[in-house]
């Protein structure tokens, strides 16, 4: 583990690493990520000559000051709550010796969690914590108030610690159990073996979750709208105000681009932390299966306690969504119905399929995208390396309603005109939500030794087998994840969608905020059920695919000792 | 004919991006202020529809840039049970939301979100005076519990009794009574203003000949019957069609006239005050 592994040598043939390939990436991603960021900056200073002044509000003005360091905290507090609620999840489901439906059941609990249907998950947790909810008339509490930065930093940290989970997840999957055993057979104290072996190998996938959470908070608009109150403004609420409410398009796509600083200040950092240091466990040489030394029952139960804790509030808020689908006027008529439903499937049936086969295309382009983009990031050290990393990142960090009018700026009219079809949408959510597939994968990338690839090569095999038959296996876990990913977001995210769905592409996400729009909660609460049913079923598909695939999965030294990590 | 259903705030947004290759030929049912916008922005063109004559003045844009279809008055949204609890009538003036019984219990639309807020805002100014309004909301925001994001939003909590009341455009509100929750729709007798659901067409259009045609029946007293039909609650604007909804009855109702243009100059410098004075 510890020792400096040299890098793969740079006289190899190779085939991402040739120029045809590097060109064709950074094509793509000079026209579906900077060149709709230079249309909007040019649309930002077509305006009267305020573009600067716009520009340089969020340190001008004291208001929109507040919100910027606001928006700061907020990301700082969500990116450091939500990744260490993904790996207790994580660590309690590869490292306590739960029975396999015990993995699976706290797995479906993050995906639950990951779904969070627009609008109604919102609505889910006032009910459940507003003033006179569920939980603060059972614990009398009445005059508690959930608003402002507690409930924005519990509701975004909800739905994005399964971003931790599944990041960490393949981490410690593949973080050799033995290694730790080992430390304690030596006498290590629990926290020190935490402290001194687990924690330190984790550090690329803390980090890439870390960054993935900082920039989902970043650029979350809708979550501190409904969960924010009157006095915690965030710069992407007041820039979605700033666009929608006060009509002024410019000042509002300006004031976004000040976003990108901490998002890049984070990605340096997080860069600086990991770099020079090595975290390879995985290593073609064999151990022999040691003797499993558990962790202590303590750490056991009280990780245990947590996740459990976790999971119940989580199934309350679903539960409140499930019941309101089934029945006619929540609070005045509580009978059962199914008219909800029969009102998804018949007038939004069109929307369900449009949004099906989207989420389908845009999971595949955009794994093959996170793939190569992370392969040819890994392979090109230094700066250019870095620029294609970070630059991959930049959709992402934007909040999507900036993205998703410089997107219609740039393909509405010009060289491409894209507008109203099924392609901008498939681009959108591709070049925007391939970043968690993207930092999966090279912190997975990280775990491996270089020396597995070159004694491939060494024996003569080509470099596209040596990817298929070694590489690909062993971040499998790091592709699914970004797969869940892309195929969940690109399922459930609207903010950016709402600019670019058009009178024939219409997506569920955009019917649900009609239903919202409509008061008619019943109805969005039944399209949400749905959607997690899809999900479900996706994810379901996402791992019979890769179980046919690749028949072995990622195993680790030792044979058997991964099965046991695997994340379901 | 096809169609897409966002916010006033979201189609300006999109239609301004799209000034270039226009992808819709029609905006139909925003609120006028956003007319007024656009048409700064020049993404409008003048249009009077045929017929639309008959609509009264001040429901029209003078150069033609948008027609009204329909009015909706703000009005005062309680929970039945709460008021009853706390033993209080329905609110009957502005002066009475200052009750500390609604502490931390009002549901009010940001307004910078919403055609609601800056319709309330524009209430209280005309009704009175701007300093007076100001004031006055800097006291009402002790009882405020949250700004909404979107005009209707509030309805839903207050009918199920976690908030005590609000104000919101006739339309949600009805809509929710209608929904058979025990609310309460009163007015403040020093008056209130009334959005205006407008429809104009787009500078560029692709099909502008079916567009005329749209604008030229849904000016006409056919679509506007559609409204009582759906028992969707506007007050339409064509003197041609009467009401049978009692609850949509404004004669007992001071409706204040809001001049759309003075609205439309006034609109930001308003908002960005009460930004500066209530919020901060």
């Amino acid at each position: 583990m510890g020792e400096r592994n040299p890098p793969l040598e740079k006289n190899l043939p190779s085939f991402w690493g040739g120029r045809i390939f590097e060109g064709t990436i950074w094509l793509l991603l000079g026209l579906f990520v900077l060149y709709p960021l230079f249309r909007l900056l040019l649309l930002v200073f077509s305006g009267d000559g305020a573009a600067l002044g716009n520009l340089l509000r969020p340190f001008t003005d004291s208001y929109a000051r507040r919100a910027l360091v606001n928006s700061l905290i907020l990301a700082l507090s969500v990116g450091t709550l939500g990744t260490a609620l993904g790996f207790l999840f994580a660590w309690g489901v590869t490292r306590i010796p739960l029975p396999r439906g015990g993995r699976i059941f706290f797995s479906s609990v993050t995906v639950l969690a990951f779904v969070s249907p627009p609008f109604t998950g919102s609505i889910a947790l006032t009910l459940v914590l507003g003033p006179g909810g569920i939980l603060p008339e059972l614990l009398h509490l009445s005059n508690f108030s959930i608003y402002g930065f507690p409930g924005t930093l519990l509701a975004e940290t909800l739905t994005y610690f399964p971003l931790a989970f599944l990041t960490l997840g393949g981490i410690l999957g593949a973080l050799d159990p033995s290694l730790e055993d080992a430390a304690r057979s030596l006498g290590s104290t629990e926290g020190r073996v935490f402290r001194t072996v687990t924690l330190p190998l984790c550090v690329p996938g803390l980090a890439a979750s870390f960054l993935l959470l900082f920039a989902e908070s970043l650029a979350d608009f809708a979550t501190p709208l409904v969960m924010g109150g009157k006095s915690f403004p965030v710069l992407p609420t007041e820039i979605y105000l700033q666009i929608t409410g006060m009509y002024d398009l410019r000042g509002g796509a300006a004031m976004a681009f000040v976003l990108l600083l901490p998002a890049l200040g984070v990605f340096l950092l997080q860069r600086h932390r990991t770099n020079g240091r090595s975290y390879v466990t995985v290593t073609g040489r064999e151990t022999p299966p040691s003797r499993r030394v558990l962790p202590s029952r303590r750490v056991k139960w009280a990780v245990l306690g947590v996740i459990s804790f976790v999971t119940l509030f989580i199934f309350l808020l679903y539960g409140t969504i499930l019941l309101s689908s089934f029945v006619k006027v929540w609070g005045v008529d509580n009978s059962f119905t199914l008219d909800n439903y029969r009102f998804v499937f018949t007038t939004g049936l069109n929307s369900i399929t449009d949004s099906l086969l989207i989420a389908l295309t845009a999971t595949f382009f955009g794994t093959l995208l996170a793939l190569s983009v992370a392969l040819l990031a890994a392979e090109r050290k230094g700066k250019r390396g870095g620029a294609l990393e970070f630059v991959s990142l930049l959709n992402y960090v934007l909040p999507g309603t900036v993205l998703g009018i410089a997107y219609l700026v740039a393909f509405n009219s010009g060289p491409i005109v894209l507008t109203g079809t099924m392609t901008i949408l498939v681009a959108l959510c591709a070049f925007r939500y391939d970043a968690a597939g993207i930092r999966a994968i090279l912190a997975s990338l990280r775990q491996i030794d270089p020396s597995l690839e070159e004694a491939s090569l060494g024996l003569g095999a080509s470099r596209l087998t040596t990817l298929r038959r070694i590489t690909l296996p062993l971040i499998l876990p790091a592709v699914k994840t970004g797969m869940r990913y892309l195929f969940t977001v690109s399922l459930t995210a609207i903010s950016a969608v709402i600019f670019l769905v058009s009178v024939d592409w219409s997506l569920v996400t955009v019917r649900i905020l009609q239903a919202m729009t409509e008061l008619l909660f019943a109805e969005a609460a039944a399209f949400s059920v749905v959607l997690i049913l899809i999900v479900f079923t996706a994810i379901g598909g996402i791992n019979l695919f890769f179980r046919l695939l690749f028949p072995s999965g990622r195993k680790g030294p030792g044979g058997d000792t991964l099965s046991h990590g695997q994340v379901e | 004919m096809k169609y897409l259903r966002f916010s006033s705030g979201e189609v300006l947004a999109r239609i301004i991006a799209e000034k270039d290759n226009p992808q819709v030929d029609v905006f139909f049912g925003g609120i006028a202020d956003a007319f007024v916008a656009g048409k700064k922005e020049d993404v409008f063109e003048p249009y009077v529809p045929k017929g639309a004559e008959a609509i009264p003045d001040k429901y029209r844009d003078g150069e033609g840039y948008w027609t009204g279809v329909a009015i909706d008055p703000i009005c005062f949204l309680f929970n039945a049970s709460f008021l009853k609890e706390h033993n209080l009538k329905a609110p009957d003036s502005w002066a009475d939301l200052l009750n500390p019984a609604f502490k931390n219990g009002l549901l009010m639309a940001d307004a910078r979100t919403s055609g609601t807020a800056v319709s309330r805002l524009f209430s209280l100014v005309l009704a009175l005076g701007e300093d007076e309004a100001f004031a006055y909301q800097k006291k009402l925001d002790e009882n405020v519990q949250q700004y909404t994001e979107s005009g209707a939003g509030g309805a839903l909590p207050i009918a199920r009794g976690q908030a005590a009341g609000g104000i919101f455009f006739i339309v949600d509100a009805l809509e929710i009574q209608q929904k058979g929750y025990d609310v309460v729709i009163s007015y403040p007798k020093e008056g209130v203003v009334y959005g205006v659901e407008a429809m104009g067409l787009i500078r560029g259009a692709k099909n502008p000949s079916v567009a005329k045609k749209f604008l030229d029946w849904a000016a006409g007293p056919g679509m506007q019957r559609i409204y009582e039909e759906k028992k969707i609650n506007l007050i339409p604007t064509h003197p041609e069609v009467s009401l049978e909804n009692p609850a949509l009855d404004m004669k007992d109702v001071r409706l204040l006239d809001l001049d759309i243009e003075w609205s439309g100059e006034n609109r930001k410098r308003l908002v960005e005050r009460w930004v500066k004075e209530i919020l901060r």
